[in-house]
C-alpha cells in the first residue's frame, strides 16, 4: 500500500521527460511519416492528398542507386574504422591506469576541436601542391600534384577521421571491463594467443565492436557535410540528397519519404545489434 | 547568379578609401534595419557609415541560398526581416506568395540612377516590387597553361582533354540550363523530353567534372585544382584579378544573365529603414564603393562613370552584349522542375564515380 | 615476446594519433601564415588574429553557441536525470517505449532529426531562433545525461538508501543527501558530453536558426564555403588553446583533490 503510493509520488519525476520526448521527438517524428504520403504543392508546400508517390519515387534508379552508393561509403568507411579502431581501443585498454588518462586526454582535445575546423585541415594537407602533394614531390615519390582533394578518397579519410573517436571509446570501454583472467585461463589451457584473441577477446569485446559499427556507420550516411567540403559535392549521399530535397527543390514530402526509410534502416540495424550483442544501450557511447 | 564573394581582403586593404562621413548624429530613438542576404555583400564601410548618417543599425544576417532565404521568410510570414537582397527567380516566388510589400517610391529619390537594361525584368515588370543591385552572367573561364585548347562556349566543355579538370555551379538549372543550350534550347523549356536530353547529355560531362561549388571556385582556378570553371561573375573578377592570364568566355551558345534585387518584406517591421537603406545605396558614389566590393556588374548608370580603371572591365556590361544574347532564368512548371532535380541527381552520381 | 608486443601497440598508437593531430598542427601553423593562401607560406604573421579580434559576427556566433549549448545541456540535465530517476522507481511498460524514444535522437543520423524539426516547428509556428536551437538541441542533449545517469542508479549500492530510509531520512533526504552526490559525476558527464555535442553541431543548427542567430559551428561552415580567409584557422587555434587550458586545469584539480 505504502510501496504503491510512495511510486505515485515519483510520477512527477517523468513527467518532464515523457512530455518533451512526445512532443518534441515523437509528435515531429509522426510528422514526418505523415508528411511522405502526402502530395507536394505545385510550387511550394504541402497539399492534404494522401499520394503513395514519393515512395515510387525512391524506386527510380536514380534513387535506389543514391542509396546503393551511400550504403557502400559508409561500409567502406566503418571497414576501415574498424581496423584502425578496434586495435587501438583495444590496445587502450591494456595501458597502466596512468597512460589510459593520458591516451584519453589526448584523444579528447580533437574531439573538443570543431569537427569542420578539423575537417578544413585535411584540405590544407589534400589540396594541389598542399602538404601531401609538396611533401611527395619532395621526397621524389610522385613528380606532379595528386589532385587528391575533391576525390571518393578524400571523403572515406574525411568520415573515418571524423568517426573513428566513437569506435575508439566503444571499444575501448568494452575491453576495459573485460575480465583478463579468462585470456590468461585459455593460454594456460594452451590456446594460442591467436586462437585466445578469436575465442575469448573478440567475443568479450564484441558488444563493444558492434556497437562502433553503428555509431560510425550510421552518421555515415547523413554526413553531407563531409562530402560537401571534401568530396567537391561529388559524392551524393542519403543525407544531401535529403537536404538537396529540402532546400534545393522544396520538394518536403519526398525528403520526408527519404528519410522515413534512412530511419527504418537505421533501426533495423539497432535492434540487429540488440539481438547479437543483447546488450540493450550501445555501449561506449558515453 | 549566386553567392556574391567578399573582396574583404581588397576592402581591407583598400580601406583608406573612406566616402564622406557625415557626422551629423542626430540623437533619435534606436533604429533597427534588419538585413538578410548572402554573406559579404557590402563594404563595411558603407554600413558603418549608413549607420552614422542615419542611426539605423543594421543587423546584418546571411543565408547561404535563395531557398533557404525563401523557407526562413515565409516561416516568418513575410516578417522579421525589413530589406532582402536575392536571386531574381526567387523574388518571383516571393512576390506571388503576397511575401513582398510594394516599394514607396516617393521614398525612393535616387531610383533615376538605376540602368534601364536591369529594370522591367520577369519577376518584377513594373518594378513595383524590387530594385537591382548587382547583376552577372555566367561565364567560361580557363588557364591557357593548362587547358590546350581554346574554349569559345559551352560545347566545348565536352573536351575529353578536360577530364577531371573542370570545375561547375551547383545550381541545377544552370548547368542543365547550359546541356540544353547547346542543343538550342531555351533554360526555361517545360518539355520534359527536351530536359532529359539534356540529361542525357550532361551525364557525358560527367567524367569532365572535378569539382561542384557555388563559393569560391575562383581559389581552385588559382590554385591549380581545376582548369577550367563555369563561374559567377564576382569569382570571374577576383580569379581575372589574382591571375590576369586567365581567358574569359562568355559561351557562344548564348548567356545566362541573373539579377539580385532588394525587396522589403511585406509585414517588415521597419519598412522606413529599409527605404532610407536602398535610397542611400543608390547614391552614385556609395553604389560605387558597393560595386567594386562586390564585384558584379553595376545596376547603377551613375556609379559606372566612377568606378576606377582597376574594376571597370569587369563591373560594366561588355558592349557586345545585346538582349538577344542573354536569357534569364525563370520559374518553370512542376513536372519540368521535377524533371531537373532527378536529372540533376543523376548527373550528380555520375561525377561521384 | 611481451615487450615486443607492447612497443608494437605503441607504435601503432603513435601514428594513429599523429595522423589524428596532423590536420590540427597544420592549421594552427598556417594560422600564422602571411599569405591567403594556405598552400603557400608567405612569412610569419598574425594579422589573422588581428582580423578575427575585428570580426564581431565571429564572437556573437561564438556567445549564442556558448548560451544554446550551457541552456540545452542544463535542460538536458534536469529532464534527464529526473527521468532517469522516476524510471528506476518506477516499473511500467510505457517506460520501455519511452526510452526508445527518447535516446533515439543520437541513435538516427543527424539529418533526420534536422529536417523533422524544420517541419515540425513551422508546422507549430513557432519563431526560429534561439528557442527552436535550444529545442532541438536538448532533444539530442537528454539521452546523454539520460543513459549516463541511469547507468550510474541502476550500478548503485541500493542498500545505502534503504540504511537511510530504515535510519528515519524522508525521501527528499535520502535524495538530496545520498542518491544525488552518488550521481553527480555522471550528470556532469553528461552534461559535459551534453555541451561538447551542442557545440560541435553543424545539421541540427543549420536547419533549424532563425534571424541573426549563427552559432560558431554554423559561421565556419559557412566561411569554409564561401570565403576562407585563415581566420578560421587563428579561431581553431584559440579554441584549441581554450581547450587544452581547460583539460590542464581539470587535470590539475583532479590531482589536487587526491
Amino acid at each position: 500500500m505504502k510501496q504503491a503510493k510512495a511510486s505515485k509520488k515519483y510520477w512527477a519525476t517523468l513527467l518532464p521527460l515523457y512530455l518533451f520526448t512526445i512532443l518534441f521527438v515523437g509528435a515531429p517524428l509522426l510528422y514526418m511519416v505523415v508528411l511522405s504520403f502526402l502530395q507536394r504543392a505545385e510550387s511550394w508546400g504541402v497539399t492534404s492528398q494522401f499520394t503513395l508517390q514519393n515512395y515510387i519515387q525512391i524506386l527510380q534508379p536514380v534513387y535506389l542507386s543514391t542509396f546503393a552508393d551511400s550504403l557502400k561509403l559508409a561500409l567502406i568507411s566503418t571497414t576501415i574504422i574498424v581496423f584502425i579502431g578496434y586495435p587501438f581501443g583495444y590496445f587502450m585498454a591494456k595501458l597502466s591506469p596512468k597512460g589510459k588518462q593520458r591516451m584519453m586526454l589526448a584523444l579528447m582535445v580533437p574531439f573538443w576541436t570543431n569537427s569542420l575546423i578539423r575537417l578544413y585541415g585535411w584540405i590544407i594537407i589534400f589540396r594541389a601542391n598542399g602538404t601531401l602533394d609538396q611533401l611527395l614531390m619532395g621526397l621524389h615519390i610522385t613528380d606532379s600534384p595528386l589532385k587528391l582533394l575533391y576525390t571518393y578518397p578524400a571523403v572515406v579519410v574525411g568520415m573515418v577521421y571524423a568517426l573513428l573517436q566513437f569506435m575508439i571509446f566503444a571499444v575501448y570501454s568494452s575491453a576495459e571491463k573485460m575480465d583478463w583472467s579468462l585470456v590468461e585461463a585459455a593460454r594456460d589451457l594452451g590456446a594460442s594467443p591467436a586462437k585466445a584473441f578469436f575465442t575469448v577477446t573478440l567475443k568479450l569485446t564484441l558488444p563493444g565492436l558492434l556497437s562502433g559499427i553503428i555509431l560510425t556507420f550510421i552518421p555515415s550516411m547523413g554526413l553531407f557535410f563531409i562530402a560537401d567540403i571534401l568530396g567537391g559535392n561529388k559524392v551524393v549521399l542519403v543525407g544531401s540528397l535529403i537536404q538537396d530535397q529540402l532546400v534545393k527543390a522544396h520538394n518536403t514530402p519526398f525528403a520526408a519519404a527519404l528519410a522515413v526509410v534512412l530511419m527504418i534502416m537505421t533501426t533495423l540495424m539497432i535492434a540487429l545489434y540488440r539481438k547479437i550483442s543483447g546488450v540493450r544501450d550501445l555501449e561506449g557511447l558515453l | 547568379m549566386k553567392k556574391a564573394v567578399a573582396f574583404a581582403l581588397s576592402a581591407a586593404m583598400a580601406a583608406g578609401i573612406f566616402a564622406g562621413c557625415g557626422s551629423s548624429s542626430n540623437q533619435q530613438p534606436k533604429q533597427e534595419l534588419n538585413l538578410f542576404t548572402w554573406m559579404g555583400m557590402f563594404p563595411d564601410e558603407v554600413l558603418e557609415s549608413f549607420q552614422k548618417e542615419t542611426g539605423i543599425t543594421v543587423n546584418y544576417s546571411s543565408f547561404d541560398t535563395d531557398e533557404t532565404m525563401l523557407q526562413k521568410l515565409s516561416q516568418a510570414k513575410g516578417g522579421d526581416y525589413d530589406l532582402i537582397i536575392a536571386d531574381d527567380y526567387i523574388i518571383q516566388t516571393a512576390i506571388e506568395q503576397g511575401l513582398v510589400a510594394k516599394l514607396d517610391k516617393e521614398k525612393l529619390t535616387n531610383l533615376d540612377n538605376v540602368n534601364p537594361i536591369y529594370q522591367s525584368q520577369f519577376y518584377d515588370p513594373d518594378n513595383s516590387y524590387t530594385v537591382p543591385y548587382g547583376a552577372g552572367v555566367q561565364t567560361i573561364v580557363y588557364n591557357p597553361e593548362t587547358v590546350n585548347f581554346e574554349i569559345t562556349g559551352y560545347e566545348d566543355l565536352w573536351n575529353a582533354a578536360l577530364e577531371d579538370n573542370l570545375a561547375i555551379i551547383g545550381n541545377y538549372r544552370v548547368i542543365n540550363g547550359m546541356a540544353l543550350k547547346t542543343m538550342g534550347e531555351s533554360y526555361n523549356t517545360n518539355d520534359v523530353a527536351k530536359i532529359e536530353a539534356a540529361g542525357q547529355k550532361l551525364l557525358e560531362l560527367a567524367p569532365n567534372i572535378r569539382l561542384i561549388k557555388d563559393e569560391n571556385t575562383q581559389d581552385d582556378l588559382i590554385s591549380g585544382e581545376v582548369g577550367a570553371a563555369i563561374m559567377y561573375t564576382s569569382q570571374v573578377t577576383l580569379a581575372k584579378m589574382a591571375n590576369p592570364d586567365l581567358k574569359v568566355v562568355f559561351p557562344k551558345e548564348g548567356i545566362g544573365l541573373g539579377i539580385m534585387a532588394q525587396f522589403i518584406p511585406s509585414q517588415a517591421p521597419n519598412p522606413d529603414a529599409a527605404h532610407q537603406f536602398i535610397n542611400y545605396i543608390l547614391q552614385p558614389e556609395v553604389a560605387k564603393q558597393c560595386f567594386e566590393h562586390l564585384g558584379y556588374y553595376s545596376t547603377n548608370k551613375a556609379a559606372d562613370e566612377l568606378i576606377s580603371e582597376e574594376y571597370k572591365e569587369f563591373l560594366t556590361l561588355p558592349d557586345n552584349f545585346t538582349a538577344d544574347s542573354t536569357e534569364m532564368i525563370a520559374p518553370i512548371s512542376a513536372e519540368a522542375e521535377e524533371a531537373h532535380v532527378k536529372v540533376w541527381t543523376e548527373f550528380k552520381n555520375a561525377c561521384g564515380q | 615476446m611481451k615487450t615486443r608486443s607492447i612497443s608494437f601497440s605503441r607504435i601503432f598508437m603513435g601514428i594513429v594519433l599523429v595522423v589524428m593531430y596532423l590536420p590540427i598542427v597544420l592549421l594552427v601553423i598556417y594560422s600564422f601564415n602571411e599569405s591567403k593562401i594556405s598552400s603557400v607560406w608567405g612569412g610569419f604573421s598574425i594579422k589573422w588574429y588581428q582580423q578575427l579580434f575585428r570580426d564581431k559576427e565571429m564572437f556573437k556566433a561564438l556567445w549564442n553557441s556558448i548560451i544554446l549549448g550551457v541552456s540545452s545541456s542544463v535542460c538536458a540535465a534536469v529532464i534527464g536525470t529526473l527521468g532517469a530517476f522516476g524510471m528506476t522507481k518506477i516499473k511500467c511498460k510505457a517506460n520501455g517505449v519511452m526510452e526508445y524514444l527518447s535516446t533515439l535522437p543520437i541513435m538516427i543520423p543527424e539529418i533526420i532529426l534536422a529536417m523533422v524539426f524544420l517541419a515540425f516547428f513551422s508546422l507549430l509556428g513557432l519563431p526560429f531562433g534561439m528557442t527552436t536551437l535550444i529545442l532541438g538541441h536538448t532533444a539530442f542533449c537528454i539521452p546523454y545525461c539520460f543513459m549516463l545517469v541511469k547507468a550510474r542508479l541502476v550500478g548503485m549500492d541500493a542498500s545505502l538508501a534503504e540504511a537511510a530510509r530504515d535510519l528515519g531520512a524522508s525521501e527528499w533526504q535520502v535524495f538530496r543527501d545520498i542518491t544525488l552526490p552518488l550521481i553527480a559525476p555522471a550528470i556532469a558527464s553528461g552534461m559535459v558530453l551534453s555541451f561538447a555535442m551542442s557545440f560541435d553541431d553543424v545539421i541540427i543548427s543549420l536547419f533549424v536558426t532563425g534571424v541573426n542567430v549563427n552559432t560558431l559551428p554554423i559561421r565556419v561552415y559557412t566561411q569554409i564555403k564561401t570565403g576562407v580567409t585563415p581566420e578560421i584557422n587563428a579561431l581553431c587555434s584559440l579554441m584549441l588553446l581554450a581547450t587544452l587550458i581547460l583539460v590542464a586545469l581539470s587535470t590539475w584539480l583532479g590531482k589536487e583533490k587526491q
